[in-house]
């Protein structure tokens, strides 16, 4: 059990005119070697600023204000720019949500992959050449040779997302950070890309890690899964358990709003999340939570071991159970 | 003949013309290749498949919303392709859509109560202080509260600006309505309250409702029927539960599985389709569906299936079953 990437209370604000948004408070996970981690959550809870935080390509007004992200031993908050370079692409690879408009319109999709193995390893042109076409075509590319000299836009979303993952492999990373990569996808071809990354997973044996707010693809994916709500993780453990026995409101009430088939009214989760700059005192989901008590509103709770491996933040988490 | 139908569509078919120049010759894309369907009285009728298949174009073309190449469209007894303009305007009245985005759908210069309320003008229902009464009923129903009737769009989050777009849609009092992926913008805790929503609705008023999605779960929960649809045209129809336990056609089969479902203990065989989702331009001869079919045979790629009758209004296009 060798620990790849540690985060460690990650603080990641957005300074804008009303004042600095906390997109991230304080987040703390350990991705073990060989895995894949999942980050699930709804849309403005702070797993693609996460994503990004880890990568440094935050957005202008976006900082990383304190934390530290260990990487092999190494804080990449302490990388200056010319390492993270090498680090990018090379150790740890990205894969996007829109693929069209992940890749550049104008060069072929050849010339992008080639970039990023000539960027990265010393090899020759030839060499690199030949290796495209190899990626290409064990990531399911047909006729690799001759879709090299395509442009992404003769090819369909789901062939992008595939050349995507071929650039994110080109230099055989330690780390995949896929973020959303079948959100924008048809239902069969979602189902081809999580099989191609599964693949690439048994075969290469790279750490992943999975952002969704799909719970179906951490539970077919992941093999340990944090529960994000407002910047923070408010429950993590291994993916059976989550599924199995959810504490923390929030993953139950998640997992309550899928519909089951022909059925009863679905327990939904009232209200919305709250904005940023209304973050309430106190617990942040006690806004919308059932189990609310008083004295949920007094402090935030800490993240608390409840069993082996698995935290949940909720000083309600002993008692309540997933009905 | 007495029709017990609310909706009967007969061979529906909306072409569009992608021609470039206009001395090149025509070039059509097939997006709804002759399609027939009926939705009952306070009937559900999920429609399903990927994107590209006209899933959107067939709601629209039964609204006349698009103005459909040829076919039939019998809406409460009413012949909707030959109604004049005026007679098509009342019959709008009983037949309303819900979009999929609720960011783009609504007017951003427009307050609530001018969304809300304009079907009331339109329809010469109500105005005035009547109107400002009508619309915070339905806002009620909608679970918005009347301080919202002077508020624009953009004040609210995709959930609530969604229910505006379905009390937009009540406005009328409609029998009928096209619900087109209402659910896809929204995230899942706010889902499942729209969801309980339109179920609610659906329930007390007695609205049938077209109900346009990929998602799978949520159709299976909502639809009394479902109809799968695979390019331009319907490949399986039938009751729900029939449907989901047993799939007739490979392409609903595919489909089924390849939902990721939110249970790690069981493990299912997937099966993965090949291929892309292919373009209604260029539609395969045969079945449509025999490129990507993994049990495809002999005729598949020659001869297009006729429709089976399994029993129990269960419908299957596939040579397999014939």
């Amino acid at each position: 059990m060798e620990t790849l990437l540690s985060v460690q209370d990650l603080k990641t604000y957005f300074y804008t005119g009303d004042g600095p948004i906390k997109a991230i408070d304080g987040l703390s996970f350990d991705l073990i070697k060989g895995t894949v981690f999942g980050l699930v959550g709804e849309s403005g809870c702070g797993k693609s600023v996460t994503a990004l935080s880890i990568m440094r390509i935050l957005p202008p007004a976006g900082k990383t204000v304190s934390g530290k992200i260990i990487f092999k031993g190494d804080d990449l908050l302490g990388k200056t720019e010319v390492e993270m370079r090498g680090i990018r692409g090379g150790e740890i690879s990205m894969i996007f949500q829109e693929p069209i408009a992940s890749l550049n319109p104008i060069f072929t999709i050849g010339y992008q992959i080639e970039e990023a193995i000539l960027s990265h390893l010393k090899v020759s042109k030839r060499e690199s050449k030949k290796r495209v076409v190899e990626l290409l075509k064990a990531v399911g590319m047909p006729s690799p040779e001759i879709r090299v000299k395509d442009y992404p836009h003769q090819l369909s979303g789901g062939m992008c997302q595939r050349v995507m993952i071929a650039m994110a492999m080109a230099c055989e990373p330690s780390l995949i950070i896929a973020d959303e990569p079948t959100t924008a996808l048809d239902v069969t071809i979602q189902a081809q890309i999580l099989d191609l990354l599964r693949k690439i997973r048994e075969e290469s044996g790279t750490s992943m890690i999975m952002i969704t707010h799909d719970l179906g693809i951490i539970a077919e994916v992941a093999d340990s899964v944090a529960v994000m709500y407002t910047g923070r993780i408010v429950e993590s453990t291994d993916t059976k358990t989550i599924f199995r026995d959810p504490r923390h409101p929030y993953t139950i009430g998640l997992l309550d709003s899928l519909p089951k088939g022909k059925g009863e009214k679905l327990v939904a989760i009232p209200g919305m999340v709250p904005k940023p700059s209304e973050l309430p005192e106190g617990c942040k989901f006690s806004t919308r939570c059932r189990y609310v008590i008083e004295e949920c509103q007094s402090s935030e709770p800490p993240l608390k071991e409840i069993d082996t491996g698995h935290w949940v933040r909720c000083i309600r988490a002993g008692e309540i159970k997933r009905l | 003949m007495i029709n017990s139908n609310l909706l009967t569509v007969k061979g529906l078919k909306k072409y569009f013309d992608t021609r470039v120049g206009f001395l090149k010759k025509p070039a059509f894309v097939h997006a709804v290749d002759g399609v027939d369907l009926n939705v009952g009285y306070k009937d559900v009728l999920g429609l399903v498949g990927e994107s590209g298949c006209g899933k959107s174009t067939l709601g629209r073309s039964i609204l006349r919303l698009i103005e459909p190449t040829s076919g039939e469209i019998i809406f409460d007894g009413e012949d909707m392709m030959k109604v004049d303009n005026r007679r098509l305007r009342a019959l709008r009245r009983k037949m309303q859509i819900i979009f999929q985005d609720p960011f783009s759908s609504l007017n951003p210069r427009k307050r609530v109560i001018d969304t809300v309320g304009e079907p009331f003008i339109i329809h010469g229902i109500a105005k005035g202080k009547a109107l400002k009464e009508q619309v915070v009923s339905i806002l009620e129903k909608v679970g918005l509260s009347s301080d919202s009737l002077y508020r624009y769009p953009h004040e609210f989050s995709g959930g609530q600006r969604q229910r505006i777009g379905i009390a937009r849609a009540l406005a009328v009092e409609p029998v009928f309505i096209v619900a087109d992926e209402p659910l896809s913008a929204l995230d899942v805790s706010i889902q499942a309250q729209i969801i309980n929503l339109l179920q609610e609705l659906q329930t007390s008023l007695g609205i049938s409702f077209l109900f346009i999605s990929h998602d799978l779960k949520v159709v299976r929960h909502f639809s009394e029927r479902v109809t799968v649809m695979y390019l331009g045209i319907i490949v399986e129809m039938g009751r729900t539960e029939e449907i989901f336990t047993n799939p007739q056609h490979p392409y609903t089969e595919a489909l089924l599985t390849a939902i990721p479902m939110p249970d790690p203990s069981k493990k299912r065989k997937k099966i993965i389709l090949a291929g892309d989702v292919p373009n209604p331009a260029q539609i395969p001869p045969g079945c449509r569906f025999h490129p990507r079919c993994p049990k495809r045979i002999e005729p598949c790629d020659r001869i297009r299936p006729k429709t089976t009758d399994l029993g129990g209004g269960h419908l299957v296009e596939c040579h397999l079953r014939g």
